[in-house]
């Protein structure tokens, strides 16, 4: 699991942060990702809508995703 | 005045419009109610762009009322018509969610069924969003009153509804006058503090009423005549922006009946800052509009795209207009896929 911290930093900082870690890390499945942007849950999403990805909430500022 | 070189919703007054404004002014000047020569010739100008304003919109001349500001229309409408509950889409204007904010309320969430509601219920019903040219499922199952938003139309044919308002600024007429409707002065009741029967509270600017008469009337001429090539413009910069640079979200389905107005587009671009991209459009040329939180004083993300479940980073929202030529979309088109692959 890979952990991905993007805390204080707005959007579209946290989509492009996690779309980092999964292009670094081709070989891993699950990452998490923690943010307290308003907007990163929505843009998550649709991100998610868009590449296929699976995502979950897991807390108010944490979410996993699975590749 | 020359050609609109821009995508964002607000424009320059028509150029007919401003035509007749300044001898509107020398016409129009004098308060309508009084019985000097002066005040006759103001009223017969008002009664004429009413008429015009009405025979545009088709409704009824002695159903219109002019609004000193728009944005009261939202009040005088669902206030004025509401006995129960209050319904409205999640992508209504935020002067809706105000007046929901104070009254029994239920946000109906995007592309979800409306209610059938009861006589005394008022759905706010928005024609088409202004962000997404997407138009709303028709409420015609609906039993209590309506409250048509036409502020993103120019059009009147919206079906069944009881009162409505329409913007002015729409169709490049002067910004700040609303026209409100309302058919039944039956289920209608003022809800600002009053006197007399009167609808619209105060005085308007008469020769700004009959700029936005000449205005409607030369824009929907030319819209209509434009209408095709606008949607073919849609499409187009749709295609491009999913073939040419990729990873982007658009608003609507363009081949469903969703797009009900065709001159409105918006497009999300991923892994984009809509602040930059906006800011790098412009100093190409190109001036935008965008609904992305960083684009906003507020800092919030547009509450339209989130509610239809779009990407709200890397938005920008365009305006399409008759004028724009196709050699005008090429450069922009350019520009684009330019400055996204630059800020990604």
């Amino acid at each position: 699991m890979i952990k991905v911290d993007s805390r204080g930093k707005s959007c579209p900082q946290p989509i492009i942060d996690i779309a980092a870690a999964m292009n670094l890390h081709a070989d891993e499945v699950d990452f998490t990702l923690r943010s307290d942007d308003e907007a990163t849950w929505i843009d998550l999403q649709a991100w998610a809508r868009m590449t296929g990805h699976r995502i979950e909430i897991t807390g108010d500022d944490s979410f996993v995703i699975t590749r | 005045m020359g050609l609109i070189t821009a995508f964002q919703s607000e424009s320059p007054l028509h150029p007919k419009a401003r035509e007749v404004l300044l001898d509107a002014f020398d016409q129009g000047w004098a308060e309508p109610r009084k019985i000097h020569q002066a005040s006759r010739r103001a009223a017969l100008l008002r009664d004429e762009a009413r008429q015009s304003l009405a025979t545009s919109l088709q409704v009824r001349g002695g159903d219109l009322h002019f609004l000193g500001e728009a944005s009261l229309g939202f009040h005088l409408g669902i206030s004025g018509l509401l006995n129960g509950t209050m319904y409205h889409s999640a992508t209504s204007r935020s002067e809706v969610f105000a007046i929901a904010h104070g009254v029994n309320a239920v946000e109906i969430p995007f592309n979800s069924p409306l209610p059938l509601g009861a006589p005394g219920d008022v759905l706010a019903w928005q024609a088409v969003n202004g962000e997404t040219g997407i138009r709303a499922a028709d409420p015609q199952g609906f039993t209590g009153r309506i409250f048509l938003d036409a502020t993103a139309t120019h059009s009147g044919n919206h079906g069944r509804w009881d009162a409505a308002l329409w913007d002015s600024g729409t169709w490049t007429g002067p910004r700040g006058l609303g026209i409100f409707v309302v058919k039944s002065r039956e289920v209608w009741k003022n809800p600002l503090p009053h006197l007399d029967q009167r609808v619209a509270p105060g005085d308007r600017s008469i020769p700004l009423v009959l700029a936005s008469a000449v205005a409607l009337e030369n824009f929907a001429q030319g819209y209509a005549a434009a209408r095709a090539r606008i949607r073919t413009m849609n499409e187009r910069i749709r295609h491009f922006v999913l073939n040419e640079i990729g990873d982007v979200d658009i608003a609507g389905d363009f081949e469903s009946m969703e797009i009900g107005e065709p001159a409105k587009l918006s497009l999300s671009f991923l892994y984009v800052d809509a602040e930059q991209l906006v800011s790098e459009l412009d100093r190409a040329g190109f001036a935008v509009d965008s609904g992305s939180a960083c684009s906003s004083l507020e800092m919030k993300p547009s509450h339209v795209l989130a509610a239809m479940g779009l990407l709200t980073h890397g938005n920008v929202r365009l305006t399409l207009r008759a004028e724009h030529t196709d050699s005008y979309i090429d450069s922009f088109l350019v520009a684009l896929k330019e400055c996204v692959l630059r800020l990604r």
